[in-house]
């Protein structure tokens, strides 16, 4: 889909009327039909049949990526829009051309005639689209239109930047001959800073969708328009705003930020006037860190850095990964861009001089660690260099991340049904009166004997009796602490769990409980989630996934949340 | 396709009609609204702020026009019949739809343009609209229209000298093009419609296990025919196109496989589906743990292997097919790149084509062509 606009329009409407004052681009293209059609025979008389004839193919206004079949006249008609429809979102679209502004009121400030303040005038800056753009495309170019609105209001009121313009625009275009439109704008273009500016907008929105502009050589206008920003490092993908949310909700402090760029281009990139803190946070800045770690070096707050991310992602400078360490398990995207034609595997090598990107890549053919490559023999922390093509990899997104998830299947059923009424109907807890039953007394009679005549054989069964008892008791101590751990599971699911083993050991049980209950078990979270939220050794848990595997079914797969840009078709 | 869709891909509701009215160029008040179902709905006021986009200027005549307001969107199709029997020498009119603001109108857009083409051949035949008394008669057909289209998706105007039949259809994008290595298989019924001669040849043997090139053989088709019959069908939903099932096959799990832990309904189905026969369902535990050892590096063979299919009443056939169906997993392919100096090896190994698709145009086992790929250390096989 195409994202660019076809054409930028300017329209003023007045009290003297409306008027198109400029677009960009204004080199006509004549379509051979609207000819045919100016130039019919007026006393031509219609005939039925012509009239129902449906010309078989569509009408379109768009030739060669620009707007065509729409006069000026008719333009400025369309956007000089009603006083009710100011200061609102305007859509129109005609045939497969859609038309996106925000008509802006303004006050004029009359500089020559001090009496008559009463001049309104009416602004459109008008993006033409392909109609088939998306209603978030058509949002953020509404947005685009609103802030230039609000800039040019402002410049009124501060100078009467509009009227000086406006009155520039109008006299070239009475100066020009009638009918030569393309020359009027010739000189407009050279006269009139708006106009330059406009020019300059349309072009930065073609090529990078990143504007930045300064209207009047005054105000600042950055604006970036996400479905074409992403091009550049994601070919053919549209990532909408919608996308970069999710995946920044889903942002935790373990996550660490890859920048796209080298570190020296984003703070050339930034302006003047941008956050000290921004430039604070990347001279910390390493794929290496997480967040946190970063929020920490740098002295920011997280939230702050998590903002500082934010506005990276969406101006397409960084991506978000998991911090890269020796346990990360990576393997190749499932759309990476990999053939001898791309121009990657020339990259890679002038990167890395002698380096094959595809004899590098065939490493994660199988999903591979770091510290899996790196022999821990002779060569115990990983090579920079391979940190680095694993980096530049990613960056590339050919690589993923495979992260570890768990989810709690106690009967063959899966998760009980009854779910929502998880309550365990609690029996009452087996009080120690059980010993008592079990362990009679020794009887009146032969204490009364009196005889300290105990015989051997007496004795004997009296000590496996004791052997018993404290069999019993353990096991009912067992039973105790289980059932208290494990009092909101339903009974099916308990009496599955006891049958592991592992539910002999309090520790591991309590564990067990505490991270179910908690819902790491349902799939949301990986393990290093898990390690995080619960500031629990990988090896502990690792140990604990093992002993409770009759009833915890481990699967590898993407971080959805923040793999959006290599597999936003899963979502 | 009679069955309207509700959902379309990009989360997008689609639109019920809110109103329809008929507006006209009257030749002392200018353009008004004369007949509109539901009454009242769209205010005066309202309507003389876009009256500019209705009733339009003669370059806009037979566009359609889309215009977007707050709460609501406006469809029309502007007309002007030129005749001296007008008052101004042209009778202007436009026959709109309006929808809310947020949905989704393409798919009206047509409908638009024929009911105005409609309107405008009974008024060229009787002056229907412009003799007067147009409320009366245009009410009940507005109405009937709207409540047609918004409850059936078609509706079938038959009074008067001239019938004519409206039907919404829904815009969806193109289906990529089907390639020879791809298996249909059926995710619904085959409508019992009045299919092309090539579909009815073609589809007997469309039963999730043959890819395309073999269809071709077995119905007699050509292949290219096949494709776009097959493509056809994928348009409207009733097929969808697998990764080819052989036991050397590599699949891994998608994120989307936690579904299948809390989603009853997709339970029910999933362990119907895979059961090897009817009347013994499979466990959910048994099913998902076979889903989750399908990592990159091991093959259906190996899972086979590793847990009794049969014991399990797992059929791993329609296993394959219902996860990838489901996305719940996907297929791993195996891309052969060639390095060194080959030229001729690296015009087929180029890394675009994977080893399904050079099997296919070369007619050749995979067994076979990986046992030669392997032979050759220039090659290096990429998956993903």
């Amino acid at each position: 889909m195409e994202v660019s606009p076809l054409c930028v329009i300017l329209v003023k409407s007045d009290s003297k009327g409306d008027r198109l004052l400029f677009r960009y681009p204004f080199v006509h293209y004549e379509s051979p039909e609207t000819l045919s059609k100016t130039k019919r025979n007026p006393y031509a008389l219609p005939t039925a049949e012509d009239l129902l004839q449906t010309s078989v193919v569509p009408i379109s206004t768009i030739s060669k990526r620009g707007l065509t079949g729409f006069s000026d006249e008719v333009l400025s008609s369309l956007f000089a829009v009603k006083n009710d429809l100011c200061n609102r979102k305007f859509e129109l679209k005609v045939n497969d051309v859609r038309f996106v502004s925000h008509p802006t009121q303004l006050q004029l400030r009359n500089k020559q005639t001090e009496k008559d303040d009463t001049g309104i005038m009416l602004i459109n800056i008008v993006f033409s689209l392909s109609a088939l753009a998306s209603h978030s495309v058509v949002k953020c170019y509404h947005d685009l239109s609103k802030r230039i609105g609000i800039i040019l209001r402002h410049e009124e009121k501060r100078c009467g930047y509009i009227s000086e313009q406006t009155q520039t625009m109008m006299a070239a275009h009475d100066d020009s001959c009638t009918n030569n439109n393309g020359a009027a704008f010739e000189v407009i273009l050279q006269k009139c800073t708006l106009a330059a500016n406009i020019k300059k907008l349309y072009e930065d929105l073609c090529s990078t969708g990143l504007v930045n502009i300064r209207l009047n050589s005054w105000i600042p206008l950055s604006f970036c328009l996400p479905q074409k920003a992403h091009q550049w490092h994601l070919k053919g993908k549209l990532v909408e705003p919608e996308d970069i949310d999710r995946c920044l909700l889903a942002l935790r402090p373990y996550h660490s930020l890859l920048l796209l760029h080298p570190v020296q281009h984003l703070i050339n990139f930034t302006s003047l006037d941008s956050s000290p803190s921004l430039v604070q946070m990347l001279s910390q800045y390493s794929p290496m860190k997480n967040l946190q770690k970063l929020a920490k070096d740098s002295d920011l707050s997280l939230k702050h850095v998590f903002e500082l991310t934010a506005h990276l992602v969406y101006w397409a400078k960084a991506t978000v990964i998991f911090p890269v360490c020796s346990k990360n398990n990576y393997t190749i995207a499932s759309d990476a861009p990999i053939s001898l034609r791309s121009g990657l595997i020339d990259m890679y090598s002038t990167f890395f001089p002698g380096g094959n990107l595809i004899r590098a890549l065939s490493e994660f053919s199988l999903p591979t660690s770091l510290g899996q490559i790196t022999n821990p023999l002779c060569n115990p922390s990983p090579e920079p260099d391979l940190i680095k093509s694993i980096i530049w990899m990613l960056q590339h997104h050919l690589l993923v991340q495979l992260h570890t998830y768990v989810q709690y299947m106690p009967t063959d059923n899966g998760i009980s049904s009854t779910k929502c009424s998880r309550q365990y109907v609690k029996t009452p807890p087996r009080t120690s009166s059980v010993l008592s039953t079990s362990f009679p007394e020794p009887s009146r009679t032969e204490s009364e004997s009196g005889t300290s005549t105990v015989s051997e054989a007496q004795d004997f069964p009296k000590h496996f009796a004791l052997e018993s008892i404290t069999f019993a008791s353990t096991d009912d101590d067992k039973h105790n602490y289980q059932e208290e751990l494990l009092h909101d599971f339903p009974t099916e699911e308990s009496t599955q769990i006891f049958k592991i083993p592992a539910t002999n050991n309090p520790e591991d049980l309590k564990l067990f409980a505490r991270l179910c209950r908690k819902g790491y078990f349902q799939g949301n979270h990986h393990l290093e989630e898990i390690m995080y939220l619960e500031n629990l050794p990988r090896s502990q848990l690792l140990q604990l996934l093992d002993k409770f595997r009759d009833v915890l079914v481990t699967y590898e797969t993407e971080d959805p949340a923040i793999a959006m840009f290599s597999s936003s078709s899963y979502l | 396709m009679n069955s309207i869709e509700k959902n379309n891909l990009s989360g997008v509701k689609e639109g019920q009609i809110r109103c329809i009215f008929f507006c006209e160029f009257h030749h002392t008040a200018g353009p008004i609204i004369s007949c509109q179902f539901p009454e009242h709905f769209i205010s005066k006021e309202l309507f003389d702020s876009i009256s500019v986009y209705i009733i339009t200027k003669a370059e806009l005549q037979k566009s359609t026009i889309t215009v977007t307001l707050q709460d609501y969107k406006f469809l029309g199709f502007p007309v002007r019949i030129d005749n001296k029997n007008y008052a101004r020498n042209a009778f202007h009119f436009n026959l709109c739809f309006v929808c809310d603001s947020d949905a989704r109108t393409v798919q009206y857009e047509s409908v638009v343009t024929k009911l105005s083409e409609y309107l405008m051949s009974m008024e060229i035949e009787s002056s229907f609209l412009s003799i007067g008394q147009s409320k009366e008669k245009l009410s009940p057909l507005l109405e009937k229209v709207m409540e047609d289209l918004n409850t059936k998706g078609e509706c079938a105007l038959l009074q008067g000298p001239i019938a004519t039949h409206l039907k919404v259809c829904q815009i969806r994008s193109d289906p990529n093009p089907v390639l020879d290595h791809q298996v249909p298989i059926f995710i619904k019924e085959l409508p019992p419609n009045q299919w092309d001669l090539t579909t009815q040849q073609v589809t007997p043997y469309i039963n999730g296990f043959n890819h395309i090139a073999r269809i071709a053989s077995l119905s007699d088709v050509d292949n290219n025919l096949v494709k776009a019959c097959v493509q056809n069908l994928v348009y409207y939903k009733v097929v969808a196109l697998v990764p080819l099932f052989q036991y050397s096959n590599i699949y891994c799990t998608t994120p989307k496989l936690r579904t299948l832990a809390q989603d009853i309904d997709l339970q029910r189905r999933c362990l119907q589906y895979v059961a090897r026969c009817n009347r013994q369902i499979p466990n959910l535990r048994d099913v998902f743990r076979t889903y989750a050892a399908m990592t990159r590096g091991t093959t259906i063979k190996d899972i086979c292997n590793r847990f009794n299919m049969a014991n399990m009443r797992i059929n791993e056939r329609k296993l394959v097919q219902f996860g990838v169906l489901e996305g719940l997993i996907r297929r791993v392919h195996k891309y052969p790149i060639a390095l060194g100096d080959n030229t001729d090896l690296q015009k087929t190994f180029t890394g675009n084509f994977n080893i399904d698709e050079i099997c296919c145009a070369a007619g050749i086992t995979t067994q076979q062509l990986e046992e030669k790929l392997e032979k050759d250390p220039n090659i290096i096989l990429l998956h993903k």
